[in-house]
Order: structure tokens, then sequence, then C-alpha cells
């Protein structure tokens, strides 16, 4: 692929900034990257120990049930409660400098990806390796397995471009509204409980499953789901919901941005 | 309406095309005496209330050919930040057309786009994309960009361990090297200790002299008539609706 001047810039500076983004969270960690592992696996201890108590859910192995909803969530919601405020916390380098805006954003979002990746894919060896060694698994079992897997791929491109959708709206209508963060910082914990991270779709009364497609994550998560533990799509025939969902708030957030964008300057 | 009065102070014939063309430019403020909150927002809309407005620039034309050095002056609050943030791109127009041509860097905030902990190396780089500089000209530079600032080993070290004279170093000696096409001053720049200076002035002397285009903002008309070819006296005379 042949790229021109400025979309060679743009890459360059969104790797830069990405970079950026990813070097200073661990700069004075000790353990460093190690806490791409620790963080989510102590928080699918917790969750699991308490949740296991309260919430009847009937999948076979709960901790994995857990593990495989909270890395996308997770993913998803640090990525929006950071991304919210970000333009209005980069207000010295939005009022000094022409850049193009939407890296900041983007970059959050990214180093977030990578985290998500590093995690996903230590999850899919151990998975990989506990079929092999301990489930002995046939060379076609394993096959079909691994093939199952490939859903997290459209799983993972959903995920990313809601996340991207959705924070650049919320975003830019922060720069403006700085009640934005407030709502979202909000929203995003009652989201979590809206959507089926600790617990399964099919232990909600049947009538209720079609509004929960509202929510892109529900089919996002299911996803995961299917691709890391095999388990069905609820309603398949309502993703579709979720997937109009998606595309609107994509289309609504780079709108929305595009307009707001080139004022950012005075409401900073 | 913003007037301009021109005073010019030495004729240079060799000015060729157009690199800033202003026409008919207008920048309108939404004037808020506390910050505004949805809420509030909503409230005012619901009740039909106009927005307090101000218009910072209004019917402004503007023709700057390369090579010239133009120097503006006024009160404060006369639009002059504003006019180098709409030039620089920053902020955009509420009516007119602005029309540029070839790399503008801003002298504004030489520290914009240094992040505390990465290194001085690391920052050259993310300082350098930030004004507009790509990865190739960066790397051709660096060598250059790292001596100019003449800050020695603290290059390896995370930029929060530097003292300010040390990050205004880096920050000019980035700017400087991205070679602009125009430049923006906010005011002249007087940074860092005596050798510093001198390295600076030297710089700064040598771009005066060139052909690049450079448009200084001062209180000191002094000053500006030193160094430009000719000034402009930006005079308030607007109405403002309240």
């Amino acid at each position: 692929m042949q790229f021109s001047k400025k979309q060679r810039y743009w890459l360059d500076f969104l790797f830069v900034m990405t970079q950026k983004e990813i070097k200073a969270r661990y700069k004075h960690a000790a353990l460093g990257f190690l806490w791409i592992a620790i963080n989510p696996l102590s928080q699918m201890a917790v969750m699991g120990f308490v949740f296991q108590f309260f919430v009847p859910v009937h999948v076979d192995n709960y901790f994995l049930f857990l593990f495989a909803g909270l890395l996308p969530w997770n993913f998803f919601a640090q990525s929006l409660t950071k991304t919210t405020p970000a333009f209005f916390y980069e207000r010295n380098l939005i009022k000094k400098a022409k850049f193009p805006r939407e890296t900041i954003v983007l970059s959050i979002i990214l180093s977030n990806l990578f985290h998500f990746l590093v995690a996903l894919g230590l999850l899919v060896a151990a998975l990989i390796a506990d079929k092999l060694f301990f489930e002995h698994y046939s060379f076609l079992e394993l096959v079909f397995y691994v093939g199952r897997m490939l859903w997290l791929v459209p799983a993972i491109l959903l995920l990313l471009s809601f996340t991207v959708g959705l924070s650049l709206l919320t975003a830019s209508l922060n720069v403006r509204f700085r009640d934005v963060n407030f709502i979202v910082q909000l929203a995003v914990m009652l989201w979590f409980y809206a959507t089926p991270v600790v617990y399964a779709l099919n232990l909600l009364p049947e009538w209720l499953w079609p509004i929960f497609y509202l929510n892109p994550m529900t089919f996002i998560i299911e996803l995961f789901h299917h691709g890391l533990m095999g388990l069905p799509v609820t309603l398949l025939e309502f993703a579709r919901v979720g997937l109009l969902v998606i595309f609107y708030i994509i289309y609504l957030g780079w709108r929305v941005f595009i307009k707001e964008s080139k004022n950012f300057d005075d409401w900073l | 309406m913003t007037i301009l009065k021109e005073e010019i102070i030495r004729r240079n014939k060799n000015h060729g095309e157009v690199v800033i063309d202003l026409k008919n430019v207008g920048k309108k403020y939404i004037v808020h005496h506390e910050k505004q909150t949805l809420a509030e927002d909503v409230g005012r809309k619901l009740r039909f209330q106009k927005e307090e407005e101000y218009w910072a620039l209004q019917n402004l034309n503007l023709q700057i050919r390369k090579g010239e050095k133009v120097g503006f002056h006024g009160p404060n609050g006369a639009g002059k930040t504003t006019l180098l943030k709409i030039i620089a791109g920053i902020s955009a127009p509420t009516e007119g057309l602005v029309k540029t041509k070839g790399r503008i860097i801003s002298l504004i905030d030489l520290e914009a786009g240094f992040h505390p902990d990465l290194t001085g190396q690391e920052n050259i780089f993310l300082n350098g994309f930030v004004i507009g500089m790509s990865k190739e000209e960066i790397e051709a530079k660096f060598a250059q960009i790292v001596d100019f600032a003449g800050i020695g080993d603290f290059i390896t070290a995370p930029l929060y361990t530097y003292s300010s004279g040390m990050k205004l170093r880096l920050g000019f000696s980035v700017a400087i090297h991205a070679s602009p096409e125009i430049l923006l001053l906010d005011e002249v720049i007087n940074l860092g200790d005596e050798e510093f200076r001198k390295k600076t002035k030297i710089s700064m002397d040598r771009m005066m002299n060139s052909g690049l285009t450079i448009i200084i903002v001062s209180q000191w008309t002094d000053l500006l008539r030193s160094l430009c070819d000719s000034i402009f006296f930006i005079e308030l005379e607007r109405q403002v609706y309240f």
C-alpha cells in the first residue's frame, strides 16, 4: 500500500503518541509490563469469588467466563473513561499547535488495545495449551477449537470501532460541556451491569433479551464468549440491532468531532 | 470591524507570492462569565436567551507576501493572539477565508508537546511531530537539535529532571530546526543563560535576514520598528452586542 506524505505523517504521529502513552504508563512501575496480566487476573479472582455466591450462572467454568468478558469490557471502560476528558487534559497542546486532534483520543485507545491484545494473547495461549496437554485434544478437535477462535477477529474489530466512535463523541462534547465526563463515569458503572459480563443472558427472563441488544456491548461480549468458550450468541437475529447502533455511534462520533474540533481552542 | 493601520518602515521590493491571505476574516467568541454546564445551556435555550457574543476580529483583510517581516501592535484584547492562532490554523475563523502556504511554526509555547516522564530524545520526536515535522526530517536533524540545545548527558534523562531553562533550550532547538517557511512569534523570545541567549540571537538574526516570512506580535513598537519591514497597528473599534 502506498501512503501519501500526509497519511505517512498521520500514521507516524499516531505511532509516536501511542508509544508515549504506553511508555509513560509503566515508567516508574517496578513490575512494569507485568501489570498487564496482574490487573485483570486479580480482578477476575476477586469478582469470581464474590459473584459465584450471588449469581447462579450455569456455565462450566465461571472464572474463564468472567475473564473472557472482563478483558474486552475493561478495554472498553478504561478507554472511554480515559478519552472523555483527554482533549481537556491536553489543552496546552491543543491551544499551541496545529496537529490532527483525533490522535489524542486514538493514541489512548491504541495503547489500551495493545494491553488488551497482550492479555488476550496470553489467555488464548493458555487455553490452547490446556486443550493440548491436559485434555489431549486430537489434531482435528484442535483445528476446530482454534478455528472457532477466529470469531475473536470480528469481535475485536467491532469492539475497537465502537470504542473509537463513542470516545470521539464523548471527548468532543466534553470540551464544551464538562458534565459529560461525570455522566460517562456514572454511565460506565451502570453499563457494566447492563452487559452480560458477570452473568449470562439466559439467566434473565426471555422478554428482556431483545432490549439488551440495544446495548452493542451485549453482542460484542457474547462474541468473545463464543470465540473463547463456544457459548452461543443468545439472539443472533437481534445482533443486527447492535451492529446498527455501533455504526450509528461511529458516524455520530465522527460528525460531532469534525464539527467541534475546529473550535476546540475557543472552549479550552 | 478590526482596523489595521500600516506603517511601512522599509520597502523590500523582492517580495514574492502571497503566502498568507485573509479575506473578511471574523472570529466570534461566546462570552461566558462562568464555565458552562449542560444544564445551564439547556436552560438558556429553553428560555430563548441569546448567547453573549464577542467579535475578537471582524472584517479583517490582510495579505502577507513571502519574505516579509511584519509586526503587529495593539492594546490588550485587540485580537493579536487570535490573529496568530487563525494564521497558525489552531483556531478556525467564524467567517471569511484563510489561505496560507508553507509550513508555519509558532514560537508561542516552546514546551507544548513535552511529556515529563519521557527522555529528552523521546521528547524531541514527540515535539517535532506536534509542530508538523515528518519522521525522516526529525531523524535527519536529530544530531543538530541535540547539539544546539547543548544540555549534555541530560538528553537521555527524563524531562522532569530538567531545569526550566533546559526545557526551553530543547523546545527552541526543535522549533528552529523544523525549517519553517512562516514563523510566528508572540513577543520576541529571550531565554536561557547568557551563552544560550547569544546562540538564539545569532539564529534569530539569521532567520530575520533570510527569506523567511516572519510575523511578530509585540507591545514594543521600538523593537518592532527595528526588526520589521512594516507594522500593523490594530485599533479597537467595534460594536459589542450584549
